[in-house]
């Protein structure tokens, strides 16, 4: 009774600070908004609320039915009463006039570009004559296709019918179906020719007749797409055991879906309208950054953050009041989005670490950066770095399970009509909120009055906001562990830059990569704790860091088995990277999983006594325990295998 | 009853000291000077007292609290040497950010903000701060330090860079607020304004305390008040042992000489030795040294190892050096003129 009395004005004192600390952050908020609408006058605003229209419009309707800037840019001669005549009305290329209008001028000119007789021929005239005719066929096909897709009789518009069934697969890369794969391949492949369906079974199913007007769309997409990544896997998996190579991601690439349609509107394996569309998530927090970093570089450059420092809001809450603001406008922006392209709730919850891993980038960047200059280069770093690494991976949201590195790939399966499991969500998106968080413990590091308005060299800086986080072993443990998510995208993005590159040169050059990288996540903490005299620099001191860091690593890397719940380190790379699953053998399974304990306490021990000596001794040691990482990832794979 | 309290601060840079073991205490509704030349640590120990500058080692607590915690920080009042405004605000919006910021009701705050600018004469409160010249924009950013009622205000330069008119205006508001009871520590570079306002100074040079007391007690930790007694005495003689003195005043028959002597009774024991030996005074001067002379020799000096005092009273063998003087001969009268632009703003 009397604890629970001691603990309730504890509770009460708790809550009454967090109520204090939400209240201020929320004033900070408001006051960044009222304050930067300040710095923008009303015609101003309404000029950008204009062309942010006329962009959003354009946006939808390109990503939609294109920009029409071919509308009637060629003349079509053709009698109202031919067949041909509502192929130029429907086709928005063409303007149609009357054949009795036609004038042929002297040589080859004419005023129409193609002229369709009454006997049904094609026939042109002048420069523009030849793209005319050409484009008329596209759009007799187009008109066919139409005439096809809304004819009652399917099977009098469609005789050939090709249906693509894809199976869902075990972890063991089989398919539920795997065993009669082989024998029906042939017989419904061979008469399209394309061959997509290699693993499919395609002989027991038949057509419902409900597909053929979608085959077009974005279910098809991801039927497809899944299929032709199992071609491009093929270089390693004719082996004849029915294993597929692309291991089962769920729903999101694997579906089980069948496509019916005329073997014409199979569609390659690109989403590209779902790509287009999953793109426009990102265009707005590209301008966002900048008008955020401007807001926290003015706070330094013009010395403005000294008066916030000094009143009782902290750093965290100035930090976050000046935040929220440009958060929650880039997640309203992407509700509008996903609202305009008809997205599900997925959509958002994805594009929400990207907008927070953008905003904290460009926050750990803009307080490092000494100038207006820097941070320029600094955004624009970000803007292409993070673009590209959430943009290119989803070119393959159809085709590999690698694409779930970043969050878009889980908008584009939103756009594709297709949901994804909790821990494919937890997959694609864990590394970036806690690559978020990483990033704004840093910049609140350094947002301070010694580090804002100081002209540091940016190692300096970096140090500094690291050696900010260190009180004590027990959080360099910590900071090694929040480091992990660094670590995790570093080595899947270097898995993803190497995917291409042949499998011999790829493997070595992961397992030297992973383990650099995981070596100065290790130790560049410890470093910038000798630097800035947060310890002792003697050697049982950095013995005892480096125990601290290794183990820290450890656990933190336990955490990134989180990929086994997609299969990821069943592909070869990614086992390079990631190391094998653990091993059903009791005794195997207690060394595989002890053994990397080892491993990162000793390479952390040997890089922390370099640290604790000097910058060049520190750089050596962190090469050799590279070298040392490197080995034993060698020798675990050779072991394995 | 001492509302701040130093005990021994010391701030690093790498392996550059910028603070070496400063102590003092200041006592509730004292207005205390922090002076020294430019980068003598001044500033650097203000942020250290408002919580904006960690210390390396030592302590300071602000009625009870360190800095740096929110319950200090809503008892201090900070007004920074630069202090950049958002100009994109109003005055009274910005004020009433800040006063929000700290918690004050509203309709306190308004109540409040309007007593302070009109106690600065302050007009356009909802212009833009980037329209205002750079003396309003002064005026608001005291008001800001203001806007929480705080116990203790740190000004460091409130009146650097504006004209005399603001400046006397702003000297003037500062001693209002210590009549009101305020506990001001005030850095600046004009000595003047510092001697007109503090009721003790430190003067710092090179990281370290040099010099503190009031005023007087630092000015006669340095000599004091002198008195120089100019005698004639017959050529060739010098009863008491006095400098000559090159112009001739009473003929070629007769020398003069300047006697300088810290007191009276000193003075008067010139006078009867001159006279008894059949010499006479001719003037008697004062001459009182400047808080600028003191200041120009002490930063002259090297700094010591520290000051060796932790009561907050001056020690006038330890912090100074009493056997200096300043004697250049120009100044004959009472020598406490002022000189407006003493040293350059620090940096």
């Amino acid at each position: 009774m009397s604890d629970e009395t001691d603990q309730n004005p504890d509770r009460r004192s708790r809550c009454h600070r967090l109520r204090g600390a939400l209240a201020r952050t929320a004033r900070i908020s408001r006051w960044e908004v009222s304050r930067s609408a300040g710095t923008v006058d009303r015609k101003t605003v309404l000029v950008l609320a204009a062309l942010a229209l006329v962009v959003g419009l354009v946006g939808v309707s390109a990503a939609g039915e294109g920009v029409g800037l071919e509308d009637e840019i060629y003349v079509v001669a053709v009698d109202e009463d031919s067949r041909y005549h509502d192929v130029a009305v429907e086709s928005e290329a063409f303007r149609p006039i009357p054949l009795d209008e036609l004038v042929v001028e002297s040589g080859d000119e004419a005023n129409a570009d193609v002229v369709v007789t009454r006997n049904g021929e094609l026939a042109r005239y002048g420069p523009h004559g030849a793209a005319a005719h050409d484009a008329f066929v596209e759009a007799i096909d187009a008109y066919n296709e139409e005439r096809f897709r809304q004819e009652a009789n399917e099977t009098a518009a469609y005789p050939v019918h090709v249906e693509l069934d894809y199976q869902e697969r075990n972890f063991d890369g089989e398919t539920e179906q795997g065993g009669r794969d082989g024998s029906s391949n042939g017989d419904s492949d061979g008469g399209t020719g394309t061959g997509p369906a290699e693993n499919g079974t395609g002989d027991d199913s038949t057509a419902d007749g409900t597909d053929g007007e979608g085959s077009g769309d974005g279910s098809g997409d991801a039927a497809d797409g899944d299929t032709d990544g199992t071609d491009r896997n093929d270089g390693t998996s004719d082996d004849g055991d029915g294993r597929l190579q692309v291991p089962n991601i769920g729903g999101a690439g694997g579906a089980v879906d069948g496509t019916v349609g005329p073997p014409g509107s199979i569609s390659p394996p690109f989403p590209f309208q779902s790509l287009l569309l999953a793109f426009l998530f990102v265009v707005p927090m590209n301008f966002v950054i900048q008008a955020y970093g401007s807001t926290i570089m003015d706070e330094r450059v013009k010395r403005r953050g000294e008066l916030l420092l000094v009143s009782p809001a902290s750093r965290r809450e100035i930090v976050a009041g000046k935040t929220l603001p440009y958060l929650l406008g880039l997640v309203a922006v992407a509700v509008g989005i996903t609202v305009a392209v008809r997205g599900g709730l997925l959509s958002v919850a994805a594009a929400i670490p990207i907008a927070l891993l953008f905003l904290a980038a460009t926050f750990a960047g803009a307080m490092l950066a000494r100038s207006y200059k820097e941070l320029t280069f600094v955004t624009v770093t970000i803007s292409v770095f993070l673009t590209t690494y959430t943009f290119i991976p989803a070119v393959f949201t159809d085709v590999n399970p690698i694409a779930l590195i970043s969050p878009l790939t889980l908008i584009v399966t939103d756009l594709q009509g297709e949901s994804v499991s909790l821990g494919e969500y937890v997959f694609s998106t864990a590394p970036f909120y806690c690559s978020a968080a990483v990033c704004f413990l840093l910049g609140i590091g350094v947002y301070r009055e010694e580090d804002m308005f100081a002209q540091k060299a940016l190692p300096a800086k970096v140090l500094d906001a690291i050696a900010s986080r260190l009180h004590g072993y027990r959080s360099v443990a910590v900071l090694t562990a929040l480091f992990i998510p660094f670590v995790f995208a570093g080595q899947l993005l270097a898995v993803a830059l190497l995917f291409a590159v042949p499998e011999q040169l790829a493997v070595p050059l992961v397992i030297v990569l992973a383990a650099a990288i995981e070596e100065v996540a290790k130790s560049v903490h410890v470093y910038a704790g000798f630097v800035r005299s947060r310890f002792e620099a003697s050697l049982r001191v950095a013995a005892v860091l480096g125990v601290c860091s290794g183990a820290g690593f450890f656990v933190g890397e336990k955490l990134t088995h989180v990929v086994q719940f997609v299969g990821l380190p069943e592909l070869t790379v990614g086992a390079a990277a990631f190391g094998p699953e653990l091993s059903g053998d009791p005794l195997l399974a207690a060394a595989v999983f002890l053994a990397p304990l080892v491993l990162h306490v000793v390479t952390a021990v040997i890089s922390a006594i370099g640290a604790s000596r000097s910058r060049i001794d520190y750089a050596l040691t962190v090469v050799l325990a590279t070298l040392v990482h490197a080995i034993y990832n060698l020798g675990v794979i050779a072991l394995v295998a | 009853m001492a509302i701040l309290e130093v005990d021994s601060l010391r701030k690093e840079y790498g392996g550059f000291t910028a603070v070496e073991g400063s102590s003092f205490a200041v006592e509730r509704g004292e207005v205390f000077g922090v002076v020294g030349p430019n980068g003598a640590g001044k500033t650097t120990t203000l942020k250290m007292l408002a919580g904006l500058i960690e210390p390396t080692a030592g302590a300071a607590a602000v009625a009870g609290h360190t800095p740096g915690e929110p319950a200090m920080q809503r008892r201090l009042g900070f007004l920074p040497e630069e202090s950049p405004l958002y100009e994109e605000m109003t005055a009274n919006g910005y004020l009433e950010f800040f006063a929000d910021l700290y918690d004050v009701p509203a309709e306190v705050a308004r109540e409040r903000i309007d007593h302070t600018l009109e106690r600065l004469d302050l007009e356009h409160r909802d212009r833009r701060l980037g329209n205002m010249s750079k003396g309003m924009k002064r005026k608001v950013a005291i008001a800001r330090a203001l806007v929480n009622d705080p116990d203790v205000l740190i000004f460091d330069e409130p009146a650097s860079g504006l004209d005399p008119l603001t400046t006397n205006y702003i000297i003037e508001f500062t001693r209002e607020l210590s009549d009101e009871g305020k506990t001001i520590i005030f850095s600046a570079h004009n000595l003047f304004h510092v001697e007109s306002v503090c009721d003790r100074i430190v003067i710092m040079n090179d990281g370290r305390i040099v010099a503190r007391g009031t005023v007087d007690e630092i000015r006669d930790a340095h000599g004091g008040t002198e008195y120089r007694v100019y005698a004639t005495v017959d050529a060739g003689g010098d009863p008491v042992a006095g400098e000559p003195v090159d112009d001739r005043r009473d003929g070629d028959a007769a020398t003069e000489f300047r006697h300088v002597v810290g007191d009276m009774a000193a003075v008067e024991a010139v006078r009867e030795t001159v006279e008894g030996e059949g010499g006479r005074v001719t003037d008697i001067q004062t001459k009182t040294p400047s808080l600028e002379e003191i200041f120009l020799e002490v930063a002259s000096e090297p700094a010591g190892d520290g000051d060796g005092l932790a009561s907050g009273r001056p020690d006038r063998r330890t912090e100074t050096d009493a056997a200096a003087r300043t004697d250049d001969g120009t100044q004959r009268s009472d020598e406490r003129e002022p000189t407006e632009d003493a040293a350059e703003a620090e940096t």
